[in-house]
């Protein structure tokens, strides 16, 4: 009896590296991919489908797909890599197209379902405890779309998953992902040679390395993990020692003429303000890892670690 | 730093770890210079006041120090940083020998093992009262136990403020912050007056707030963990509040603007605190022992338990201030 893998959001970095891990990993069960046309590069033993999620009719092809290829999991990671300036696209991708693939995993009786979130949704805010638990609410940022949509998201799926109890859902909130390969508008922030940071403001940041992340993914995806996960790297940094330690040179701007200077460049690039990312750099929102490395194991890079590997990786280039 | 391939990051350094010997050399050297002069400052007059050339000084070697040193980048997961403490440490120290000359009574009360949750009186907008707790708690347990002081929100919203506080160990206040501290067997300091009582006027000084809604005890009850009162005496004529004004300070990020003797007529000097004579006192601690986890769960048994620390607290603050001879003697 095949117990099959369908992934949506394949052309993202987590989809396709995790197709090509859990190809590796040599599981019985048939990779089935879905996204709006078949990324390069792309192992032939996974069977691709062109569906496009923010399509109205999308949930019933998945539902199809999920049917024909007798998919038992589903992971859902058709998510924006960074806000784009299309807000409504964005909207329509993340959270509909997420309602989307619940009604289809609804209609296929699919077992499992692995949702990539984000430890953004938390919020970054002067009054979170230093360690978020999964249990905190998701406050997210008014100012950061995807994260909104995100927080939109897990709220849909949260009270999805209480309609539908004979599925397990498996939410991953991974902090932001760094290392050799990923590339976002976090990644690109940090590559600069000066970093522009808040005058006044160093918060403790916590990475994650992408093998770390990866990992998590693919143990959840195989194995029986309900609930709902941070996925994040041991220990915590200031800001101000992760640049140092890169040496890169920080150039901290009072927050007020930041985020003036910041206003149109990040509303044509992310259709947000400013405050939708620099104030992740400058309140708190470390969340509590414990319950991710009980479940998925310890994960081989701690915060510096994985800072130092996407550190000396981009300075070879 | 230079041609970096790839450094191995640096381990955290453990509270109580060594200090590294260039650091060590140099806050043994200012400790020198900081004997010489007081010996020569006694030499020529016995009644010395507030050492303010070796004051002077170290503020100088400390501020010197800021950027020079070689950081691990070793902070702790809640921002904890031993390398700033062991700049400034000389600093903390000519304040609570010189400056506040603390007194510290019943600290053979402190637990030989484990975390304890210590329980102050608050004073002033400015965490003094916490850092020296730390202090000679740090001091009464041989180093091997550097308690964590906890700020109100206002404080981490401050620009500058979050960052330094959290080096010297502040916490934010909220029980997650604290029940984490205690589950990894650090003694945390709590003020559960909260801001209430760090916004006294100076006419309200030493009577103490209502006690949050329990938070503390049930936190002790729930952790396991003795609950001790300490009493800081001296704290409150350290920043004098003589009125407060709401109306600038909304602006500022600040609960209110106090208006001190010094503040904000003398400007940031405003700030240096006046050098009132401190003691702090460890009281016997709450019996909260035999109870459990369940009795957390009682509220009526937590407010109980919180009003008699509350009146323990405040008697002792009381008996504190009625034995001292005077504010700055």
């Amino acid at each position: 009896m095949p117990r099959n893998i369908a992934m949506t959001g394949l052309r993202t970095f987590l989809g396709r590296r995790l197709a090509a891990r859990l190809v590796a990993s040599r599981t019985r069960r048939k990779l089935v991919g879905v996204d709006l046309h078949r990324p390069q590069g792309l192992d032939p033993k996974v069977r691709m489908h062109a569906i496009d999620l923010t399509a109205a009719e999308a949930g019933s092809h998945l539902a199809d797909v999920f049917q024909k290829e007798e998919v038992e999991v589903v992971v859902h990671l058709a998510f924006r890599r960074e806000p784009s300036a299309d807000l409504d696209g964005d909207h329509e991708l993340e959270t509909i197209g997420s309602l989307r693939v619940l009604h289809a995993c609804a209609a296929a009786g699919v077992k499992r379902l692995v949702v990539a979130s984000t430890a953004m949704a938390y919020g970054p805010r002067p009054d979170n405890p230093n360690f978020l638990s999964e249990e905190h609410p998701l406050r997210g940022h008014p100012e950061a779309h995807c994260v909104q949509n995100r927080v939109e998201m897990e709220g849909i799926v949260a009270d999805w998953a209480r309609r539908h109890p004979h599925t397990q859902v498996t939410m991953l909130r991974p902090c932001w992902i760094v290392g050799p390969n990923v590339s976002d508008a976090v990644v690109r922030y940090f590559a600069r040679p000066v970093v522009p940071t808040l005058l006044g403001y160093d918060p403790l940041l916590q990475l994650v390395h992408e093998d770390d992340c990866l990992h998590a993914f693919e143990r959840a995806t195989l194995q029986s993990h309900p609930g709902i996960f941070n996925v994040v790297g041991r220990g915590v940094a200031p800001l101000s020692v992760l640049l140092r330690s890169a040496g890169k040179r920080p150039l901290p701007i009072p927050p007020p003429l930041l985020y003036r200077l910041r206003y149109y460049p990040a509303r044509t690039q992310t259709g947000d303000r400013p405050e939708g990312f620099y104030d992740y750099l400058r309140y708190l929102w470390v969340a509590a890892g414990e319950r991710g490395f009980a479940a998925f194991g310890e994960p081989v890079y701690s915060t510096q670690e994985a800072w130092m590997a996407f550190v000396s990786s981009h300075r070879t280039r | 730093m230079d041609g970096l391939c790839f450094l191995p990051p640096d381990p955290v350094v453990p509270m109580s770890g060594p200090i590294a010997p260039r650091e060590d050399l140099l806050g043994r050297a200012l400790e020198d210079f900081a004997q010489e002069v007081r010996r020569r400052s006694q030499g020529e007059e016995a009644e010395a006041g507030p050492d303010w050339m070796a004051l002077l000084d170290e503020l100088r070697h400390s501020v010197q120090k800021i950027g020079m040193r070689e950081r691990t980048g070793g902070t702790d997961a809640f921002g904890f940083d031993p390398d700033l403490l062991a700049t400034v440490r000389p600093l903390l120290r000519l304040l609570r020998e010189r400056w506040w000359r603390v007194e510290v009574r019943g600290m053979q009360r402190l637990p030989e093992t484990g975390p304890v949750l210590l329980v102050a009186n608050r004073a002033g907008l400015l965490p003094w009262d916490g850092l020296m707790i730390a202090e000679v708690v740090e001091e009464a347990s041989a180093g091997r136990d550097r308690p964590r002081f906890l700020v109100a929100d206002w404080l981490v919203t401050l620009p500058f403020a979050q960052p330094t506080l959290a080096r010297l160990g502040g916490v934010r206040a909220c029980p997650e912050n604290a029940a984490r501290l205690l589950r990894a067997g650090r003694s945390v300091v709590a003020f559960p007056e909260g801001q209430k009582g760090a916004a006294k006027v100076f006419a309200e000084r030493y009577r103490l707030q209502r006690f949050g809604r329990g938070g503390v005890v049930r936190l002790a009850l729930q952790a396991g963990v003795p609950l001790l009162p300490v009493a800081v005496v001296g704290s409150e004529e350290v920043h004098p509040v003589l009125f407060k004004v709401e109306v600038l300070a909304r602006t500022a990020g600040l609960p209110f603007l106090p208006v001190t003797p010094t503040f904000p007529w003398l400007g940031p000097f405003g700030m240096i605190p006046l050098p009132s004579k401190w003691s702090i006192e460890l009281g016997a601690p709450l019996e909260t022992a035999g109870l459990g986890v369940a009795a957390a769960r009682d509220d009526l048994l937590v407010a109980r338990l919180t009003e008699q620390l509350r009146a323990e607290l405040q008697h002792m603050v009381d008996s504190g201030v009625r034995s001292r001879s005077g504010i700055f003697a």
